[in-house]
């Protein structure tokens, strides 16, 4: 070997070692070698010799990934790569990239650290009904109310991806238990850019005068919204579908603990109405108030932790907390996770504007909120439950005892503040309402499956009349009569418009739809069944936005007599239609009644338009 | 042993079309250098093979599904005709390759031998000669995902 023409004149044994002491050159001897190492979610480089073996590349591994050498599995070239292999041997070269895996045992690889805060925060909240912790989970996602309601009726407005459709077939309750849906909702780049920035939220949440006032009694929520950490842990509760259901599951089982005990409904209670029902209100009177506005925010915001919600009320069945909020807030929310679906809040649609019933109607035209009702109708026992549940009826009784109690809960509601009229249009009728409530006809009626069950043919039918032939209703909202009745059947929270509803059902199917007549004159010449003017429903009052009163009420009249086979259908009279309108336009100043009445006929009941015609009509 | 195959690949002639082991030449490199967010791999199976045409695949199961947490093994084959026609691909790789298979439950792929069906798969249904491994490989773990494959029941890991 001496006489290879090597310079040096021994030969030499050990050449390897010197070799790859040698400068420079690049002997097939061990060099360093640059691999990166990649992750679904990171990417490291690692300098090792070239002859290392697997394993001794996944010691460095762990090092740098904190996990154990056995929980690494690294692939090159679509091939495991084996401990006793070397790297040289899969031509793992300099530069090159190879992908690892870590397996954990019960969470998705890279997301090791983040669960475990969720649980224990899970734990702890679990533990403590009343504790912070579960007021956070509930409280920082007030607008959970909105959630999938929310979201179903963006997809039927557009605004999202078309996934939604599909997965609203499930109730929230499934939509816990089968992660599909909770993925598609939390792979919305929307969603997750609204759930990434607990600034946003917490703004969100404070920008709610009802949260204000709840944090203004539970001084607690505030520090938990402005503790950053919580904030970001609720946050990736709520982006991190898994997470989600183990929290609501144990929440499930906390609670469902916590009422067996003695006095333990009534902790229950009292955290349902300190801190839930502020909060259900506070979501529902921004969701509904409105509804484009706040679709992003509300709706996507807390999706995740609306069954914390829901599953909260479950046990205290307080549909009535304040029964004019919950009726003129759009809010859907789902079922709760533990029992049949208890729907909290039902959607009635607000009274303010047609985006929002049309909002409202999607809502309900989405086949979740139909199961959602279905499974309602199946559980009569459930209503059943709420309805004569001792507190709820102590609140109703005071209710009706006293009307300006509920006429003040109804106005400090500030969806109702904002619309004057419909205030207006509630007074009077709430005793009425709150009568018909306590009606034991009314809850029996509510508990009849196959009441419920009329209620919601008839929903499907006025939404499938809508789709199918729109022309036959002119100024067709579909949402306001899906919506109206949407109110009707939704409630399992507020039960408020199934109230009057009930007794209807029994008149005949149609009966629901009356109710929403009865603006000015009940009947108006219809054909349809007297129920409706019996109701004298206070929630379809609620329901129909006040300046879209008349067409809503001349669509519905027509459903009425078209249903009811009755004579043709007959405006009802304008004037009275539009009373409200009159009235006001006439405070405006606008004396000359006639031209009102004209400009209102025209707009169809509103005013601003109405009042554009106006000015526009006069000679400047 | 790069060269060699290059030249290989300049002696089929290159017609419009990027002949065969051009783009396998090309995929190759890719699935070394791990494009993309590794969720997916791929890579000759033999690294002497010169007709390049067994691969191995390995898709990890997407999280949230029932897949996830698990590695999956697939065999490749890009037949004579690829990448006009396409390729042949075993979720579960017959052993003595590989130390243990996962098999797997799911819509398109035979749970008996593991083959993927060309006709259930849409990529391979409609298969374009734009289409790649690294194509087919997202493909199948993307239909990992959907609705209809992310809860169906899983053989328990390792089986062989």
């Amino acid at each position: 070997m001496a006489e290879n023409g090597e310079s040096s004149g021994p030969p030499r044994p050990s050449r390897g070692p010197a070799a790859a002491q040698g400068p420079a050159s690049p002997p097939a001897e061990p060099k360093i070698i640059k691999v990166t190492v990649k992750t679904p979610k990171e990417k490291e480089e690692f300098a090792v010799p070239e002859n290392s073996s697997v394993q001794q590349f996944k010691e460095a591994i762990s090092k740098r990934f904190k996990s154990q050498t056995d929980q690494l599995v690294l692939i090159f070239a679509g091939k495991i790569l084996k401990d006793q292999d070397t790297l040289i041997q899969h031509g793992i070269h300099d530069g090159l990239t190879v992908h690892l895996v870590i397996k954990s045992q019960n969470r998705p690889q890279g997301q090791s650290t983040q669960p475990s805060n969720v649980a224990g925060t899970n734990t702890t909240s679990a533990s403590t009904p009343r504790s912070n912790s579960t007021s956070v989970s509930t409280n920082s996602n007030p607008f959970g109310l909105g959630s999938l309601g929310g979201l179903a009726g963006l997809s039927s407005l557009g605004l999202s991806s078309t996934n939604f459709s599909e997965l609203q077939n499930q109730m929230q309750q499934q939509l816990l238990s089968s992660p599909e849906m909770m993925i598609q909702i939390m792979e919305n780049p929307f969603v997750q850019s609204m759930l990434s920035n607990p600034d946003l939220m917490r703004q969100l949440i404070m920008a709610n005068p009802q949260m204000q006032q709840l944090i203004q009694r539970n001084p607690e929520i505030s520090h938990l919204l402005n503790n950053p950490d919580i904030m970001r842990q609720t946050l990736e509760i709520a982006r991190n579908p898994a997470m989600m259901q183990e929290m609501m599951r144990n929440q499930d089982l906390a609670l469902s603990n916590l009422e067996s005990i003695p006095g333990g409904y009534n902790a229950l209670r009292r955290m349902y109405t300190d801190i839930q029902e502020p909060m259900l209100n506070a979501a529902q009177e921004q969701f509904g108030g409105n509804p484009f506005a706040s679709v992003g925010s509300s709706s996507t915001s807390g999706e995740g932790t609306q069954p914390s919600r829901t599953e909260n009320r479950d046990p205290l069945p307080n549909p009535w907390a304040p029964p004019p909020a919950t009726q003129s807030s759009a809010t859907t929310s789902t079922t709760t996770s533990s029992g049949s679906g208890s729907g909290s809040s039902s959607s009635s649609a607000t009274g303010n504007t047609v985006a929002a019933a049309n909002y409202v109607a999607s809502i309900f035209s989405t086949p979740g909120m139909q199961s959602l009702l279905q499974q309602i109708t199946e559980n009569p026992q459930l209503i059943q439950n709420m309805l004569s549940a001792p507190y709820m009826r102590s609140m109703m009784q005071s209710l009706s005892q006293n009307p300006d109690l509920a006429a003040q809960m109804m106005l400090n509601s500030p969806v109702f503040t904002a619309n004057p009229q419909l205030q207006e249009q509630m007074r009077p009728q709430l005793p009425a309402f709150l009568q018909q409530m306590q009606n034991p006809d009314t809850l029996s009626a509510m508990s009849n499956p196959r009441a419920m069950q009329a209620l919601m043919q008839i929903q499907q039918g006025l939404q499938t009349l809508a789709t199918e032939a729109p022309g036959l209703i002119p100024s067709f909202t579909p949402g306001v009569g899906v919506g109206v009745l949407g109110t009707a059947i939704g409630p399992v929270g507020p039960v408020t418009p199934i109230g009057p509803i009930g007794p209807i059902v029994p008149f005949t199917p149609i009966g629901p739809i009356g109710p929403i007549g009865p603006t000015g004159p009940g009947s108006t010449g219809s054909g349809g069944p007297p129920g409706p003017t019996v109701s004298s429903s206070t929630p379809s009052e609620t329901t129909s936005p006040t300046s879209e009163s008349g067409p809503n009420q001349q669509f519905i009249q027509q459903m009425v007599q078209a249903l009811a086979g009755a004579s043709p259908p007959q405006l009802p009279n304008p004037e009275v239609r539009f009373q409200q309108q009159l009235e006001q336009l006439n405070a405006m100043g606008f004396l000359n009644r006639e031209a009102n009445l004209q400009a209102l006929i025209a707009t169809g009941g509103d005013i601003n338009a109405a009042i554009e015609r106006l000015l526009g009509s006069q000679p400047s | 042993m790069k060269q060699q195959r290059c030249k290989m690949a300049a002696t089929m002639g290159s017609g419009v079309k990027v002949p065969r082991n051009f783009r396998l030449l090309e995929e190759l490199e890719e699935g070394q250098k791990g494009v993309g967010d590794g969720t997916v791999s791929w890579g000759l199976e033999d690294d002497e093979d010169m007709t390049l045409t067994r691969w191995t695949g390995m898709i990890t199961g997407p999280p949230r599904t029932i897949y996830e947490n698990r590695i999956y093994s697939l065999k490749i084959e890009c037949g004579p005709k690829y990448p006009e026609a396409p390729p042949l691909c075993f979720v579960f790789p017959v052993p003595p390759f590989v130390r243990y298979v996962t098999k797997i439950n799911m819509n398109g792929v035979n749970s008996s031998n593991g083959v993927v069906d060309p006709r259930a798969i849409s990529v391979l249904a409609k298969w374009q000669n734009s289409c790649s491994i690294k194509v087919v490989l997202r493909e199948l773990r993307r239909l990992m995902m959907s609705k209809e494959n992310m809860k169906l029941p899983q053989p328990p890991e390792g089986q062989c």
